[in-house]
């Protein structure tokens, strides 16, 4: 039969008999959407891009949460009573369609009056009328479009995050001083006196005045602080021989225009102080789609169904949950807490927490952890814990998580600095020293000049330069930094630690083997028609793996929640599930997810489920165990193990059942003998060894979707790069030390004529900039050229 | 808050676009008459509004503010209605707008031919158009501000931007240029004299290519590439970027066109650094434009609305790589004066403005009056003739540049010029001319093509409908009412609000600050023997400005050893102190007139103006027959006088009021002069006796203009001759 | 040559007026959002319209 594919989504339609406007559909859902649509004559987001739709999720009930007044009051941006604005996270925005329905959303409700989209943040800021639509409908409205926003404990945290922008501000501000200044002070550098220069010096000479002021106690103040605050805790930063040439530059240019001696060195001041702040811009690369930042806030719910004792039900903030709540968990809802099963039959998908993909069954009276998601039907569970003790989330009061990594290493760049701030020092003092005695007159001219001269501009850019390129580079090979010490981190690492499930096993597909006895044609054939029905992960897996049989429809069909499924076609019926559910009672217990097969109640054989590891994987273990310690931190049992050990090299250390915390003492312990460790993980299990480790990794299938906190995410796809990336930061290093080189040349022209007491303004305002630009070419140009061997 | 219907304009849309083919016709079939004047100098013998002096103000004005003028608003009132999302504030404002541009666009089509001019480039017309101008685009404005203020979308988009910077630069700048002290109703002197006029002048020229010619065209671009694409813009935070560098760096750049003149080194290396740091944000522009096809180029290739762009942008890619070379100042030294910068702002014209107007015309057209262009063969056809014709304009045009510039300086091993007489270098490039000439008929052709596909194309379509549409309002929510909110709606109309009220301050505080400097300090530091013209000097300088002399002689000799060696002296600033307006000129088809006083005999320049080849052969100077006939009007010499002092030149109370008196006795010394030359006795008395036979009122030779224009040229430049004289 | 102290003041000022624009501007957010406005303008928001069915390119992240 010819092949469709789902003109709301673009999914597989081939087998949905769903035809609607001669558009084939693969689901209700996806038709619902259109259907929507073109009654509002919305449809050309169709015309924008090809199938860009997502099916509507069933949440009946989901956003209950919504109806207390509190929450909402909390989400508001601003509200009036009558007019109310939020701003909703949508992870699906995707393409230009995106935009433009959102951005119409009036067209589809009337009491929305005005919608805008943030791509690349993936928010819409919607203005609606609180008394014809509230924010429940609001957010149904979205869902039943097929753009369900994700509302999490973060956006309940009252700090509404403002942009920083002062850094834009202060950049304009230098640059705006800059170019005039140079406009001003140009005449002076061609001709000195003409008549009407003569004229106008003064003019132009306190107009440049003023123009630097703001640039010196607005733009330039963080060099200011950051150098005080460096000299308080006995360091000698890089920002103290910037704020000291700053300072100097200032002062003796005042000087020079009050008592008219000469122009000054305006011109290279606020040169200076703009390229400082270019190269700040520079480093200050943004995902604005991915957050580094995310704990189990950004998984967990806001609210919660609590059944009252006297049987009604009420949605409450999840803070308020105490021990011995009775709560209701929909299908699609996460629990928040641990807590025992009592009612109804769990699908937990423990996928958030330890990256393990397959869904595990529990029945009444098993114990379920926080972080867990139920898969479908509705569940009844007693509160063991509150949020902030439950297994997981305690985690998060360990100490790793307040203390900020950056602050805790120096950066090449202040290493350096050190040694720089004071040999200048002693230079200018020596060299001043020596004109006291010659020509005193001169002694003072010179020790500004070597201040000035000496100002390590092209020094502070080094760095910038080379990490912000480096972070772009890396970012288009999708492997993604929080900021540019993680380079530098990352450059020093001798250990890396893997966590198993997720990380280095994919949780996309598995390898399944069947042992038993052969089905026939037409039992494959039925056993793959009845998997077809069931929504089970573990179903799905061994559906898309059996071949292709064109599918027929069973008479009769049925799924036992937690045991299994059952189907019928003419006399053959089949069951799949449980061994007890299929009725094998000799199972020896196995490590491994099995999934047994029977046909008309005789036994005949068993799928058995192995973990699927990432391509590469050995081959990348290979070439990392030369250089690095490798260690593999799983949270699950040994079921894997030999497969590891003939997997990986021989001096890899394999660690099974590690619990959250055991994972971050490990690190903590390493680290404390020396190590510099990198870890590798993917679910909110590894948050705590990710936070402790010098530079944690999240793996991420999708990186649109939510990854634990950590300095950089990787791109599932490009996990096997890993080793390269290592290596280009390392040469990153090296380019910087060459370019720290190629700065200090400059500094040694500029000194010998700053000693010799010949320095004037238009060889300070030709050589700072060049020798900025110089470095900054030659940053960019070889970082260029490293990455260039990245695949 | 609910939706609002409301309706784009498209009347005003389609207006605009009507003035812009009619003007753009008129403009360059000028421009064509202009270019076949080169070749027979005599095409329009003795008519004096149609000679090449009065024509050529008409033909820039005609493409600058007629034709690229119109397109400018027709794209911009189209664009910035849509990307508000309302509808222009007022229809009124609309209406006087393109009214009132058009009356100014007619009266400057009559006044000047008729030798109404201030002789200043760009800006010829005189005072009373000048504030016609002014007012007008100031109802431009306040008509877009205001839509501003009352539109559905939060976001200014980038090419709004641009919007605004083009009103606000462009107000200023006219303004202060067309400070003037009127003499009539048609006649007034700029209130700068000499070295200062000439930076106003160029400070101005340079911003109105900037802001005229460039900042709206580039928001066009923003807005019609990715519309015609239906591609978004390749990055828009380059647009941001390529914007505020852009204006931050545009203002400085003027002095650049007066290099090895008078004005101070300093000055002019300033315009020469800022020229430079222009390429940066122009070619960030372009790259972004043009980038924004990648992937389109199959469109391109069919899209005739897509080829004019894309050869646009590279037009203003080349210009704008050009200009800043120009700017160097030893390319400088070769390039000013010849026909390169002619070839230089064709390229910019013709290629930039002209193809993006094209392109934004065949955009445009047929959805205002839904239907499909009339024929894509046609419209194909338009663009090969039209980039044709650019290639066979500029090519010639930079050769002709080099030749001349060349010729100019070739010296003898003995240190004579090799080419002493300036005619050898003029008839050496004719045949350049006459392909610039075919070129310039190949665009006008193409342009021919478009008005009768575009007719066609509106005759099948159905009438203009203004569009209707709808959006919400924009919801004004007061500050109080959104603490810790980014988008302060009382914010976002401060921005506009402060432009308003900056520009208002900065007109205010400039006249306050001018007209005192002027008045006092702008006759420093004379040169002792530099002397007011005479009364009749004076009218003779008038006829010379009237009849647009600039546009082929300048004024103005340049320190180089060819030139000293050509002309004489180099120019010295203190030399114009009483030249109002300056009359330097930017191009040299005949040799500079500086130095020409004394030069010839007045038979001579006599004979030279009836007929400039019967002294020189091969010339290409048309006739000015008129001069020779028609009598001077001396009734405005008193208020002229008058007027100059009131701008620091210091005639006396007597001078003043013997004006005529000494009009009349350096006339009859002229006459007297002339009758040295026995063919111009029998000729004139043969004249006067039949006039006296037939009773014909006869005008006396000393009170004719040609008298006051020989005045005028023999005095030139011999101020200094005079004082090396004395020593 | 007294003119360069009109020229400078307006330059300056007009200068100055655009750099308040810019401050204004980035305050209120206009240059947060360096993607969406360049596909928001391509949007045509026309009621009476034939469908249009070319697909605009969206740069994927």
């Amino acid at each position: 039969m010819e092949h469709h594919t789902c003109f709301h989504c673009g999914l597989d339609a081939t087998n949905s008999e769903i035809i609607f406007d001669e558009k084939s559909f693969c689901c209700n859902g996806c038709k619902t959407v259109y259907e929507i649509f073109s009654e509002n004559d919305l449809t050309c987001y169709y015309d924008l891009q090809q199938a860009p739709g997502s099916t509507p999720k069933e949440i009946e009930g989901k956003y209950n949460f919504l109806d207390n007044e509190k929450i909402v009051e909390k989400l508001l941006e601003f509200n009036d009573g009558k007019t109310q604005i939020i701003t909703l996270y949508i992870p699906h925005i995707h393409c230009s369609s995106c935009i433009w329905v959102l951005e119409n959303l009036s067209k589809i409700h009337p009491s929305v009056s005005f919608s805008m989209v943030n791509f690349g943040k993936k928010n819409v800021r919607i203005t609606y009328n609180s008394e014809t639509l509230s924010l429940k409908n609001l957010v149904i409205l979205l869902n039943s479009i097929g753009y369900e926003p994700f509302i999490s404990l973060d956006d309940y945290s009252p700090s509404k995050k403002i942009i920083d922008r002062s850094l834009i501000y202060k950049l304009g501000f230098a640059g705006f001083a800059f170019g005039n200044v140079m406009f001003l002070s140009f005449p002076e550098y061609f001709e000195v006196n003409e008549f009407w220069l003569e004229q106008y010096k003064p003019l132009f000479r306190w107009l440049m005045f003023s123009y630097s002021i703001p640039v010196v106690f607005y733009s330039a103040q963080e060099y200011f602080i950051s150098a005080y605050k460096g000299l308080r805790s006995k360091i000698l930063n890089i920002d103290v021989p910037i704020a000291l040439g700053i300072l100097v530059l200032f002062i003796r240019s005042s000087l020079e225009i009050i008592y008219d001696i000469g122009p000054g060195f305006f011109d290279s001041l606020t040169g200076l102080i703009f390229f400082l702040l270019l190269g700040r811009l520079f480093q200050q690369k943004t995902y604005s789609f991915l957050s580094f930042e995310r704990d189990y806030k950004s998984y967990f719910p806001i609210g919660i169904t609590k059944i009252l004792p006297n049987g009604k039900e009420e949605s409450v903030q999840v803070y308020d949950i105490e021990k011995g709540d009775r709560l209701l968990i929909r299908n699609e809802e996460l629990i928040p807490v641990d807590c025992i099963l009592i009612k109804g039959k769990a699908h937990i998908d423990y996928s958030f927490v330890t990256g393990e993909a397959k869904a595990v069954t529990k029945k009444s009276g098993d114990k379920l952890f926080a972080g867990g998601k139920q898969l479908h039907g509705i569940i009844e569970v007693d509160v063991l814990k509150s949020v902030e003790q439950s297994y997981l989330t305690q985690l998060w009061s360990n100490d790793v998580f307040k203390t900020d990594k950056e602050e805790s290493f120096t950066s090449i760049t202040n290493s350096i600095s050190k040694y720089f701030t004071i040999a200048i020092l002693s230079i200018a003092i020596i060299s001043t020293s020596f004109w006291l005695f010659t020509e005193s007159s001169k002694a003072l001219n010179v020790f500004t000049a070597i201040l000035i001269i000496a100002c390590p501009c092209a020094l502070a850019l080094s760095a910038p330069f080379t990490f912000g390129n480096i972070l772009r580079i890396l970012g288009t090979k999708k492997f993604y930094l929080k900021n540019a010490s993680v380079i530098e981190q990352l450059a020093k690492i001798d250990t890396i630690i893997f966590d198993k499930t997720g990380t280095i096993t994919s949780n996309k597909n598995s390898n399944i083997n069947y042992e038993g006895t052969n089905l026939s044609d037409e039992e494959a054939l039925i056993l793959k028609s009845t998997l077809r029905g069931s929504n089970h992960p573990l179903s799905r897996a061994l559906y898309e793996l059996l071949n292709d049989h064109n599918i027929v429809s069973l008479d009769n069909y049925q799924e036992y929640i937690g045991q299994g499924i059952a189907g019928q076609y003419k006399e053959t019926q089949i069951k799949i599930g449980s061994a007890p559910f299929v009725g094998y009672t000799n199972e020896n217990t196995s490590l491994n997810t099995i999934v047994h097969v029977s046909t008309n109640n005789t036994y005949r054989g068993k799928f058995t489920f192995y973990n699927a590891y990432r391509k590469g994987l050995s081959h990348l273990f290979n070439k990392l165990k030369k250089e690095f310690d490798l260690v593999i931190l799983s949270g699950d049992n040994e079921g894997e193990k030999e497969n590891l050990t003939k997997l990986l090299p021989g001096k890899t250390k394999l660690l099974f059942n590690q619990k959250p915390e055991d994972k971050l003492e490990y690190i903590k312990y390493h680290q404390s003998e020396g190590a510099h460790v990198l870890m590798i993980g993917d679910g909110l299990n590894d948050a705590g060894a990710l936070a402790q480790s010098n530079v944690g990794i999240a793996i991420s299938e999708n990186v649109n979707v939510f990854s634990p906190a950590c300095d950089a995410i990787l791109d599932a796809s490009k996990f096997n790069q890993l080793d390269r990336y290592i290596k280009l930061s390392k040469t990153a290093i090296i380019i910087i030390k060459w370019s720290f080189a190629l700065s200090f040349m400059y500094n040694i022209i500029g000194l010998y004529f700053a000693i010799t007491g010949q320095l004037s303004p238009v060889f300070a305002a030709i050589l700072m900039p060049l020798s900025s630009i110089s470095v900054v070419v030659f940053t960019t140009l070889s970082t260029n050229m490293a990455g260039r061997k990245l695949k | 808050m609910e939706m609002q219907q409301f309706h784009y304009d498209n009347k005003i849309v389609t207006k605009f676009i009507y003035a812009t083919i009619v003007f753009g016709v008129v403009g360059m079939l000028v421009g064509l008459i202009l270019a076949f004047m080169f070749l027979f100098p005599n095409m329009t013998d003795g008519i004096s509004w149609l000679s090449f002096g009065r024509l050529r103000p008409l033909h820039t004005n005609a493409v600058i503010f007629a034709f690229v003028g119109n397109a400018m608003f027709a794209g911009i009132y189209y664009s910035l209605q849509r990307l508000l999302k309302t509808r222009m504030a007022s229809d009124l404002l609309s209406n006087i707008n393109f009214w009132g541009w058009q009356l100014i666009i007619v009266a400057a089509a009559i006044s000047l031919p008729l030798g109404y001019s201030t002789s200043k480039e760009y800006a010829e017309l005189e005072w009373p158009i000048d504030i016609a101008i002014a007012l007008i685009w100031v109802v431009f404005g306040v008509n877009m501000i205001w839509t501003i203020l009352k539109r559905r979308q939060r976001h200014l988009y980038v090419a709004i931007w641009f919007y605004i910077a083009t009103f606000v630069t462009v107000a200023v700048l006219h303004i202060f240029n067309s400070l003037e002290l009127p003499v009539s109703a048609l006649k007034s002197y700029s209130v700068y004299a000499g070295v200062q006029d000439a930076l106003v002048q160029w400070w101005y020229g340079h911003n109105a290519v900037a802001f005229f010619l460039t900042t709206p065209f580039l928001g066009l671009m923003y807005y019609f590439v990715p519309k015609a694409a239906n591609r978004p813009v390749y990055s828009y935070r380059l647009s941001i970027v390529h914007f505020w560098s852009l204006i931050f760096i545009y203002i400085w750049a003027g002095p650049h066109h007066l290099l090895y003149t008078a004005l101070p080194e300093w000055a002019q290396n300033l315009g020469v650094a800022f020229s430079i740091m222009l390429l940066m944000p122009s070619w960030g522009g372009m790259i972004n434009g043009l980038l924004t096809l990648r992937g389109a180029w199959d469109k391109v290739r069919t899209d005739p609305v897509l080829k004019f762009l894309v050869v646009a942008i590279t037009g203003y890619g080349m210009a704008t790589f050009e200009g800043p070379t120009l700017s160097l100042k030893n390319v400088n030294a070769i390039a000013h004066f010849t026909d390169w910068i002619i070839a230089h702002v064709h390229v910019g014209a013709l290629a930039w403005n002209g193809f993006m107007a094209f392109g934004i015309i065949y955009y445009l057209v047929p959805r205002l009056f839904k239907t499909k262009l009339f024929s894509l063969g046609l419209a194909n056809l338009h663009f090969w003739l039209g980039t044709l014709g650019i290639i066979m304009y500029a090519l010639p045009m930079y050769v002709a540049g080099f030749t001349q510039a060349s010729m100019w300086k070739q010296f003898n091993p003995d240190g004579t010029l090799v080419y002493g007489n300036f005619l050898e270098t003029v008839s050496e490039i004719i045949p350049m001319y006459w392909m610039r000439a075919i070129g310039g008929t190949l665009y006008l052709t193409g342009m021919l093509i478009l008005v009768y596909n575009i007719i066609a194309t509106i005759r099948s379509g159905s009438a203009v409908t203004d569009e209707l549409a709808e959006a919400p309002a924009l919801e004004r929510v007061s500050k109080h009412r959104l603490a810790g909110e980014a988008w302060h709606s009382w914010l976002e109309r401060k921005p506009v609000k402060l432009t308003i009220f900056a520009t208002i301050a900065i007109l205010i505080g400039g006249i306050v600050q001018i007209v005192p400097t002027i008045l006092v300090k702008s006759n420093i530091p004379t040169i002792a023997s530099v002397k007011p013209y005479t009364p009749l000097e004076l009218e003779g300088r008038d006829l010379y400005i009237r009849e647009g002399c600039v546009g082929c002689h300048s004024q103005m000799i340049r320190p180089f050893r060819s030139e000293v060696e050509r002309y004489g002296e180099y120019s010295k600033a203190g030399e114009y102190v009483y030249d109002h307006p300056f009359l330097w000129g930017s191009k040299r088809t005949g040799p500079d007139l500086h130095r020409i006083g004394g030069k010839y005999s007045d038979n001579w320049h006599f004979n030279h103006m009836y007929d400039p080849r019967s002294t020189s052969s091969g010339s290409i100077m048309p006739n000015y027959k008129w001069l020779v006939t028609s009598e001077l009007d001396k009734s405005q010499t008193e208020a002229k006088m008058k007027t100059m002092v009131s701008l620091g030149v210091p005639y006396s109370e007597e001078e003043i009021a013997n004006a005529q008196q000494q009009m009349l006795d350096q006339g009859t010394q002229i006459e007297n002069n002339l009758y040295n030359d026995p063919d111009f006795v029998t000729s004139y008395e043969a004249d006067k006796n039949n006039a006296a036979q037939n009773g014909r009122p006869f005008v006396e030779m000393k009170n004719r203009e040609i008298v006051a224009m020989i005045a005028y040229l023999q005095r030139l430049g011999t101020d200094i001759k005079v004082k090396d004289i004395q020593e | 040559m007294s003119v360069i102290y009109i020229m400078l003041t307006v330059s300056i000022i007009v200068a100055i007026i655009f750099f308040v624009a810019f401050i204004f501007a980035v305050k209120n957010g206009q240059f947060d959002d360096s993607y969406t406005p360049s596909v928001r303008m391509l949007f045509e928001d026309e009621l009476v319209k034939e469908k249009s069915n070319k697909s605009i390119l969206t740069k994927k992240d």
